[in-house]
């Protein structure tokens, strides 16, 4: 599903965000990808959206080599890829209901469509009694709900979660780790970036440790070992 | 699907104007200020233009022909003078006319109106007044009025406007200039300001562009809400603007009256004659102004 091939990056003036990355992610799995800050975890997840660009090597999404992706398909990648984030990224001046109908909204969908599928999806998240709240009228955790709940309306194959439980009580983030398991359940494969040692070891599956841009270690059921 | 978007993007900004209310109410009252001042300034021209016409309008030529001169030989010259190129018109005042229009100008005073009457006959002569057809060729007109040599013709009057005309033309250069250099440096600090606005208005949505753009939205289905509240906002500009320019126009018109008066001068319909020329105009450099401001700015945040 995901496969990174010798994929390096480097930040102006030397920064080795990644080097020589090689994974291969398979359908259907639930990967976690650990380390410190600023090992090159977040541009990992920023290159599969094409947000970053690597200087070398290839990146290979669902059988698309989106390594050298012209700027007009970048669009047409994102909507293939569910992405939340520690900041969850809602917009401000629209409810939770139009922050996960924008996201149909955007590649054109009918109304008719979007108004079927988006109360679904924000009841999967246990949204469906605040759809009409602002992001600031609601907590952190129904934020991140929101977000996924955004993330998922296309039916992606693939979810990246940037640390999602990062700005989260750990309720909250248990939540949300469970939704995410649940995502994964019925087929879609969750990339995690996390920083939750207790998160990470709890899970007990893939775990990818990267450090200074390169992996240190790949467990099919890990644990945290930093 | 292509439908869809555009009334998506209608949609998507009129809901934006009202969300961010205040940001809106100040980009639409930069732009009223704007659309104000360069209709003042508009005005400005207008009536400096109006007020030297009328004063040019005013200049004419008297030929004063002799009293025993016949009706026939008058008609002749006033033909004679009506077929040159650099005139106008030319209008014949008979003695009786001129006597008429004599008393009819010193009615209240009635020590002219006594002695005209102790003179006991028509002491005025038969004129033919003649207006140039243009002020500028006042000089070469005057030359070739000179060149008709006719017996009834007893003096004429064209020294004195020499020296007006000169002072006019002056002061129409000046004003000409002048206007112009402001004109040019108050539609750039508008265009600057209105271009700063709706930057800033942009700014402020930085955080949401992003995010859109993180879900899959093309740089298009970013850009048209912006483009399309741009026209929103001149339109409800340009639309203040007139609400509030035309009952300024109103206000202003007794004043410009009893300054033109005997000159038929209506600022009110001036702008109503040029409605669609002027204010069309208005809206199309607002527009235009705004949406290359607005597509420079998402331009800045809509890159990969």
């Amino acid at each position: 599903m995901i496969q990174f091939i010798n994929a390096s990056k480097v930040y102006p003036p030397d920064v080795k965000a990644l080097d020589k990355i090689n994974l291969h992610i398979l359908p259907g799995e639930f990967v976690s990808v650990v380390g410190q800050s600023g090992t090159g975890k977040t541009t990992l997840i920023k290159s599969l959206i094409c947000e970053e660009k690597i200087d070398e090597g290839q990146i290979i999404v669902g059988g698309w080599d989106i390594t050298n992706i012209k700027k007009s398909e970048i669009p047409t990648l994102r909507r293939q890829i569910g992405v939340i984030f520690q900041d969850f990224k809602l917009l401000p001046k629209k409810t939770l209901q139009e922050n996960v109908a924008f996201a149909l909204q955007v590649c054109g969908q009918p109304p008719k469509k979007i108004n079927a599928i988006v109360p679904q999806v924000l009841k999967i998240v246990g949204l469906e009694n605040k759809i009409n709240r602002y992001p600031h009228e609601v907590s952190g955790g129904e934020q991140q709900r929101a977000a996924i709940a955004r993330a998922l309306v296309h039916r992606p194959k693939i979810l990246l979660a940037d640390e999602p439980t990062g700005n989260l009580d750990s309720i909250n983030a248990d939540e949300i780790i469970e939704l995410l398991l649940k995502i994964n359940k019925f087929g879609t494969t969750v990339v995690l970036v996390t920083h939750n040692r207790e998160i990470v070891n709890r899970l007990k599956k893939r775990v990818i440790t990267i450090e200074t841009g390169k992996v240190v270690s790949d467990q099919a059921v890990g644990k945290y070992i930093l | 699907m292509f439908i869809i978007s555009f009334f998506r993007a209608i949609k998507f900004s009129i809901q934006d104007i009202f969300r961010n209310f205040w940001l809106s109410l100040v980009t639409v009252v930069i732009l009223v200020l704007a659309l104000f001042l360069i209709n003042v300034l508009l005005s400005v021209q207008i009536i400096t233009k109006s007020a030297i016409n009328s004063i040019k309008e005013k200049i004419d030529i008297n030929l004063y022909v002799k009293s025993d001169a016949t009706e026939n030989q008058i008609i002749a010259l006033k033909t004679e003078i009506s077929n040159l190129d650099k005139v106008k018109n030319a209008t014949y005042i008979s003695k009786a006319e001129a006597l008429e229009s004599f008393k009819d100008s010193h009615r209240n005073n009635p020590e002219i109106l006594q002695a005209l009457r102790e003179l006991n006959k028509n002491p005025l002569n038969a004129t033919i007044v003649i207006k140039p057809k243009n002020i500028e060729q006042y000089e070469e007109l005057t030359n070739e009025l000179d060149q008709i040599n006719n017996d009834i013709i007893e003096s004429k009057n064209f020294d004195n406007p020499k020296t007006m005309l000169a002072k006019i033309n002056t002061i129409t250069g000046k004003i000409n200039e002048v206007g112009l250099a402001v004109s040019l440096i108050f539609v750039l600090v508008t265009i600057l300001v209105v271009y700063n606005s709706i930057r800033v208005t942009i700014y402020t949505h930085q955080r949401e562009i992003k995010v859109m753009r993180l879900v899959g939205a093309t740089n298009w289905f970013i850009r048209a809400p912006f483009l399309i509240s741009s026209v929103f906002y001149t339109l409800i500009g340009l639309s203040i603007t007139m609400a509030i320019f035309y009952p300024f126009l109103t206000i202003l018109q007794p004043y410009l009256e009893a300054f033109f008066a005997g000159y038929n001068f209506n600022i009110l319909s001036y702008f109503n004659k040029n409605f669609l020329l002027i204010f069309g105009a208005e809206f199309v450099v607002a527009v235009a102004i705004n949406m290359i401001a607005s597509l420079i700015a998402v331009r800045k945040y809509t890159k990969i």
